[in-house]
């Protein structure tokens, strides 16, 4: 079908019909008295909640126009993981494309439908974004707001244009799921609940990082994580495990059961799920067979000092690993048949298997620490001796005596620390079929699951139950909440929010708890006090009770004349000065003893600042 | 050979009858111009250095910036040169907003040719007509993008956001606004005695001629000759869109303007036929991390038909997260290089803006 | 009715056989179904563009340059396309490798005549020599430099802070 189009010459008269034009309604604006509401997409000037801001910097990473840079603010007192830093934004160089916008995680950061700014101080052309809620003063409302004076100091409320969406931003909120076995297959048998990422899965997860670093400054250790996350995203898990080791000798262990406060702080969980930074870990270390053809350590040259490190929790590891490679002799001394110290007794085997503490506890061996295991400090070999002999003692003893509450009958009821111990590297023990665990910490979620396995197992296809009471109410139980979900997801049963009155023995035989209810767990200034309803009270059937409510140290083989020089803190901790050095002199300290996280990762960050302190003491002597 | 009459003048950046920054060069003797070389050079920005360095999704509030009045349709060229090299699917519905939006430029584009043209005949009243028009769709576009001008709208993996409540019946009100003024334009401007006396046989081109410089666009389209890349290979939802092209014969400014104005027509049928087929569904694949995202190597070229002719970037990619050569061809380039220079031998100097807004040529193409 | 532009011409595996039989030495592949990436050694390239524009490829899209700076080549890269009337639908990307110190080729405007302004600027902005070219002079920039500013060794920020006063960039502020 072709277009039959004519020329056509036209004429000179017609074009005078448009002269009706001249009687119509204009249809241009009388502005300043007629305006233009702008849309409400439109792209001006920027709004900023300082609330909801964490001052991670992505904002100014991103502009293509560098337009955006990070101020300190002093009177900000940022949360852990945070930092008091506010974007300020350069309008003589600002594009207005709203890429920051589509790339703040927290979503505060927005574009209004401000654009006017007509000055002729160009100083004033730089904004330290704020919104009404903190800037009453440049905010005004409908009736005090007036065209003529809109400027970057004069700008309307509630006027918000181009906000971010979850849906078209520029980071991935949803995390990659990890593979693990389901619940109703899990509670019957030990198997490793998390089966780790495929290298497909372990590279997409890696690349949601925005490299933003609050995880460095939130974790103890100050591992250097945006690195290695980005070396596993370039399929380089050497160099990873290689920036991993700069502070952390126990990617394994680390791995599997490390608490994660860089995942509590990540940009990306503000609004969506954190960056699996401990899974990425444990993908790190399981790929790499062999540590040390990956991490290929040069020769130490060997100072001749010897130092003795007692226990080998990850405290002690750390500080062996740390002072063998400034080139000292050290000799770490364990009751236990292998490393690992806690860690070995007290996270149940679909946690953390044994063969993880020995990948790392071997090449930490393999390097040329010494290791006596089965050695008792104060029985099978005295601390004076130790004390005497070496040049300077690590204490990384850990809180190894489980606590009782001490309720009538107490005595027939077990103890968390050593249930799990018999349970994991001793012979087992023999389960009733209704348990009851006194806790609601990590130990006591940790026995609990223990516990429903080994019901399943000696008791197959029978009705079994796992009871936990606890003083804490669901707002302040101390557990993880991974943990209380998938225990939740075995079918365990929670009773928050009531304290151990009495055990209920019959014919010798434990017949269950009873209970009564909690009124307060904290006094007002914060110390544990309980407080209950003595007169409200609940009976719990169970024919076994275990108490998993807490640990506390063992410093019956330090002699007594050594001791008393030993200073404490008013909560119970060994004193320790910047160095990590006590009260006693060549005595360092570290760990559960010292700190109040009380996990893994804080007696890591804890050694790797005595074996700083050990350096310098021995280099400064003589 | 230069002769006592000869003399050189500067049809500058600064004129009357000069639409954007260009400037000529003209040797004449009297009313006749024997010599024209062009001087672009006025608004070259350097962006295809600078894009070297900037991120993938850095560039892309960029890109918009080269062709002042038609930006989709950089912003769409890029886009597809990206998702070309790095293996990106778009959902369906993501393409048939960025017809839309690619039509909604060509019509703004085209009255702003309108406005140019007109003006430099000395036609006010249909110029300021076209304007008026054209500011109607750049309300629509603020409402959809949130600017007016560079809407930074369509990027790698789709577009930006989706298209607002309501949006279907303002863009066909708006439509059928500028539409029933069109016998207005028509007994106004088109079928004018004047423009036919001042336009007919101006800037003459047959077709071999036109083929042998390289033309694209209106010019080969007012010369006789069907090739419209919408047609030759379809992108985004040409290929299931009702559309004709306009060809005309003589090849002369008259030709040219008229292939314009029938342009626009299609272009609104095609907009109303997206509105109907429109299907549900998701408007935007997520990229990767900006920050870590990195495009195997390799090398492409992409072409889409904008209002001025065909064009094309040459993308290359050396595996890192940066692009290591961007190149755009622009229509205006051999439009207002090579063809400018031939067709102003022997015309006169009143002319000069005339032939050079009907070979609509824009200038902060040339330059980039 | 919908009509599709009727495609009459040649086919791209057809001709990518025919260009390796006749010209020895010569990388041909198709990528992504229309476009034959051809790379030629720099003597064959004015006959290959010959052969090319009889078969009916015969519009000169674009010329462009690549500074391979690590391989110490530049890369000129010829695309064409065609009109469909003798030619098939795509593109054919001809590329070439000249050396990086004094770099020099051979113009093609005998062939093409509007490949001129295209030469004009790659000899502006990476210093390329093209014999034959009748008017080799300045197209987009007003000064001289001292490496042509398109190649990767001219860094832009080093070239501000030498020629203009120094603004200070955002990052100094503080």
């Amino acid at each position: 079908m072709r277009n039959k189009l004519q020329v056509k010459k036209g004429s000179f008269l017609r074009p005078f019909k448009a002269i009706r034009y001249l009687f119509e309604k204009p249809g241009t604006l009388r502005y300043p008295f007629e305006q233009k509401e702008p849309s409400p997409r439109y792209r001006g000037f920027h709004l900023n909640d300082w609330d909801k801001c964490t001052g991670c910097g992505n904002c100014a990473d991103i502009c293509p126009n560098e337009a955006i840079t990070m101020v300190e603010i002093t009177e900000i007192k940022p949360k852990p993981g945070e930092k008091n830093e506010r974007p300020k934004i350069d309008y003589g160089r600002c594009c207005f494309c709203g890429l920051c916008v589509d790339i703040c995680p927290p979503g505060s950061l927005r574009l209004s439908r401000d654009y006017f700014h007509i000055h002729f101080d160009k100083k004033t052309f730089t904004l330290l974004a704020k919104d009404e809620k903190t800037d009453k003063e440049h905010f005004l409302s409908a009736e005090k707001y007036s065209i003529f004076q809109a400027s970057l100091m004069h700008r309307k409320e509630n006027n918000e244009g181009f906000v971010s969406d979850l849906k078209y931003s520029l980071f991935e909120p949803e995390r990659v799921p990890m593979p693990q076995v389901p619940p109703e297959k899990r509670k019957l048998s030990f198997i490793e609940q998390v089966l780790g990422y495929s290298q497909q899965e372990a590279k997409k997860e890696a690349s949601r990082c925005l490299e933003c670093k609050l995880c460095e400054d939130a974790c103890p250790a100050h591992l250097k994580i945006s690195d290695y996350i980005r070396a596993i995203y370039e399929d380089k898990p050497d160099e990873s495990l290689r920036k991993i080791f700069e502070d952390n000798p126990l990617p394994a262990i680390c791995g599997r059961i490390c608490m994660a406060h860089c995942e509590e702080v990540c940009s990306l969980g503000k609004r969506g799920k954190p960056v699996a930074v401990r899974w990425l870990k444990r993908y790190a270390s399981d790929m790499i067979k062999d540590y040390k053809k990956a991490l290929e350590l040069k020769p130490i040259k060997p100072t001749g000092k010897k130092v003795a490190v007692i226990g080998a929790g990850p405290g002690g590891l750390s500080v062996a690993y740390f002072l063998k490679l400034k080139g000292y002799e050290v000799t770490v001394f364990d009751s236990l048949p292998g490393g690992g110290g806690m860690m070995r007794i007290g996270p149940p085997l679909y946690r953390l298997p044994i063969e993880s503490i020995d990948k790392d506890v071997n090449y930490i061996a393999s390097l040329g620490v010494k290791f006596k295991f089965n050695t008792t400090v104060g029985k099978d070999i005295s601390f004076e001796e130790i004390y005497k002999n070496y040049d300077a003692v690590y204490l990384g003893i850990g809180t190894t005596v489980s606590r009782s509450t001490h309720v009538k009958n107490s005595d027939k009821a077990y103890s968390a620390l050593p249930f799990l111990k018999e349970n994991k590297i001793g012979k087992g023990v023999k389960v009733g079929r209704e348990i009851i665990v006194i806790g609601g910490g990590n130990v006591a979620m940790d026995v609990a699951r223990e516990a429903l396995r080994l019901q399943h197992i000696q008791y197959p296809g029978e009705k079994v139950v796992t009871k936990t009471v606890s003083l804490e109410d669901w707002d302040i139980m101390p557990a993880t909440k991974e943990e209380i979900e998938e225990a939740k997801a075995e079918g365990i049963q929670f009773n928050p929010g009531w304290g151990p009155k009495e055990i209920k023995v019959e014919d010798g035989k434990v017949k269950g708890l009873l209970c009564m209810k909690v009124k307060s767990v904290f006094d007002e200034q914060g110390r544990f006090r309980p407080t209950f309803y003595e007169e409200k009270e609940m009976f719990l059937e169970g024919d076994m009770v275990i108490e998993a409510i807490g640990q506390v140290p063992d410093f019956s083989f330090i002699p007594k004349e050594l001791f008393d020089k030993l200073e404490f803190t008013p909560r119970k901790k060994v004193k320790i000065d910047e160095n990590g050095k006590t009260s006693l002199p060549k005595v360092f300290a570290g760990g559960d003893i010292v700190n109040l996280n009380l996990d893994a990762v804080t007696a890591i960050a804890d050694a790797k600042r005595a074996a700083e302190g050990i350096d310098l003491y021995l280099k400064g002597d003589k | 050979m230069k002769t006592e009459r000869e003399l050189e003048l500067y049809f500058g950046p600064q004129h009357i009858g000069m639409v954007g920054n260009f400037s000529i060069t003209l040797k004449v003797e009297g009313d006749r111009i024997i010599e024209a070389s062009a001087n672009p050079g006025y608004l070259h920005r350097g962006f295809e250095k600078l894009m070297e360095y900037r991120t993938w999704i850095q560039n892309f509030p960029m890109v918009c910036r080269i062709n002042v009045i038609e930006p989709d349709s950089m912003e769409m060229v890029y886009a597809m040169a990206v998702e070309k090299l790095a293996k990106i699917e778009v959902p369906e519905r993501a393409n048939y907003i960025r017809t839309i939006v690619l039509e909604l430029a060509r019509l703004t584009s085209h009255l702003f040719g309108c406005w140019a043209y007109a003006n430099m005949l000395g036609f006010d009243t249909v110029a300021q007509w076209a304007m008026y028009h054209r500011d109607l769709l750049l309300d629509l576009f603020e409402e959809l993008t949130g600017a007016r001008v560079y809407h930074i709208y369509i990027w790698p993996g789709g577009v930006r956001r989706d298209i607002p409540k309501g949006f279907k019946d303002r863009v066909l009100n708006t439509l059928h606004t500028i539409g029933s003024c069109i016998p207005d334009y028509d007994n106004t401007f088109f079928n004018n005695r004047l423009f036919y006396k001042r336009a007919k046989n101006i800037g003459k081109i047959s077709k071999d001629e036109a083929k042998k410089l390289g033309a694209t666009g209106q010019i080969l389209r007012a010369a006789g000759i069907k090739y419209d890349i919408r047609k030759v290979e379809p992108y985004a939802v040409y290929d299931k869109v009702n559309f004709e092209i306009p060809t005309r014969e003589d090849g002369d400014a008259y030709s040219r303007v008229w292939v314009i104005r029938d342009e626009m027509i299609q272009s609104v049928h095609i907009i109303m036929q997206c509105f109907e087929k429109m299907p549900q569904g998701e408007v935007y694949n997520r990229v990767p991390n900006p920050f870590k995202w990195k495009i195997p190597k390799g090398e492409t070229y992409v072409r889409v038909e904008s209002s001025r002719g065909e064009l094309g970037l040459y993308l290359v990619s050396n595996g890192e997260d940066k692009p290591y050569r961007v190149h755009f061809r622009t229509p205006s380039y051999p439009h207002g290089l090579i063809i400018l220079e031939k067709l102003l031998k022997n015309a006169s100097i009143a002319d000069v803006g005339n032939i050079m807004i009907s070979l609509y040529v824009v200038a902060p193409e040339i330059d980039r | 009715m919908r009509k599709k532009q009727k495609v009459k011409g040649i086919k791209m595996e057809k001709l990518k056989d025919e260009i390796a039989s006749i010209f020895k030495e010569i990388k041909v592949n198709i990528a992504q179904d229309t476009k034959l990436i051809i790379s030629a050694k720099k003597e064959q390239v004015l006959n290959l563009l010959r052969f090319l524009k009889d078969k009916g490829y015969n519009h000169l899209a674009l010329i462009s340059c690549v500074d391979w700076i690590e391989e110490k080549e530049f890369e000129l890269v010829y695309i064409l396309g065609s009109y469909l009337e003798k030619g098939g639908k795509g593109h054919i990307i001809l590329k070439t490798r000249i050396h990086r110190k004094k770099p020099k080729f051979k113009t093609i405007i005998p062939i093409f005549e509007n490949a001129e302004p295209y030469e004009r600027e790659i000899h502006e902005l990476f210093g390329v020599d093209f014999e034959g070219h009748p008017r080799l002079t300045h197209l987009f920039l007003e000064r001289d430099y001292k490496i042509p500013p398109f190649r990767k060794d001219f860094d832009t920020r080093e070239y501000v802070k030498e020629v203009f006063e120094k603004i200070p960039f955002v990052e100094d502020k503080k």
